[in-house]
């Protein structure tokens, strides 16, 4: 299996916070495939600086807000 | 994983991939009946290769048309990011089997001058690279690029 980025994510919880936002619904607002959603959620992805960007405005966040470094 | 948890190009590869699978058995086939009657590498064969590159096309227009119908949206959509990363790096592994069949085939026609042998190498070479690019695609969408 190939080594997971160390990059975390909070996505899922905002989504559950924005009313349940699906999975669908926030790769159609950036473009992306529900799988590349899942992806991401499940730390097998890192995102590019533009999804993340666009995933981070959807919530109305910053980036650093949406994704972190592990260990820190 | 159930086939609605898969992406478009996911069920594009294992579509891709059975075909090629079946239709590369059937070259496979019919070349080593010929193989085995001769003993040595049968000369390439227009006959067979037609038939194989009729299913290929065939089989390909079934199943992408028959999977494009059931998701017209995800079908007309461009790979994401996360796609194109998994495509490109298939792609080029797959080269490299690709490559390791031609380059095995030329030093064998280096020593051997079959030149038979060679077609027949290069040919498995392009098949089984083909299905390697597909079984990459599909292992880089479901385990991370």
């Amino acid at each position: 299996m190939a080594k997971p980025p160390p990059i975390t994510n909070r996505i899922r919880a905002l989504r559950e916070e924005h009313g349940a936002l699906s999975q669908a619904d926030l790769a159609d607002a950036i473009g992306v495939t529900r799988q590349t959603i899942i992806a991401i959620e499940l730390g097998k992805y890192s995102p590019s600086l533009e999804s993340a960007f666009r995933i981070s405005r959807v919530f109305g966040l910053g980036v650093e807000d949406v994704f972190g470094w592990k260990g820190r | 994983m159930s086939l609605t948890d898969m992406s478009f190009r996911e069920k594009t590869a294992w579509a891709m991939m059975l075909v090629l699978c079946l239709t590369g058995a059937f070259y496979a086939w019919e070349t080593a009946g010929n193989w085995i009657a001769l003993g040595k590498a049968p000369s390439p064969s227009l006959k067979i290769a037609i038939v194989y590159v009729a299913f290929v096309i065939v089989g390909s227009a079934v199943a992408e048309g028959t999977l494009a119908a059931r998701s017209p949206k995800e079908a007309n959509a461009p790979a994401d990011e996360r796609e194109r990363a998994a495509i490109h790096k298939a792609g080029n592994l797959a080269g490299w089997v690709v490559s390791a069949f031609a380059v095995g085939g030329v030093l064998h026609y280096y020593w051997h001058r079959d030149g038979d042998l060679l077609f027949q190498v290069v040919a498995a070479g392009l098949m089984i690279g083909q299905i390697a690019e597909y079984a990459l695609q599909i292992r880089y969408f479901r385990r991370g690029v």
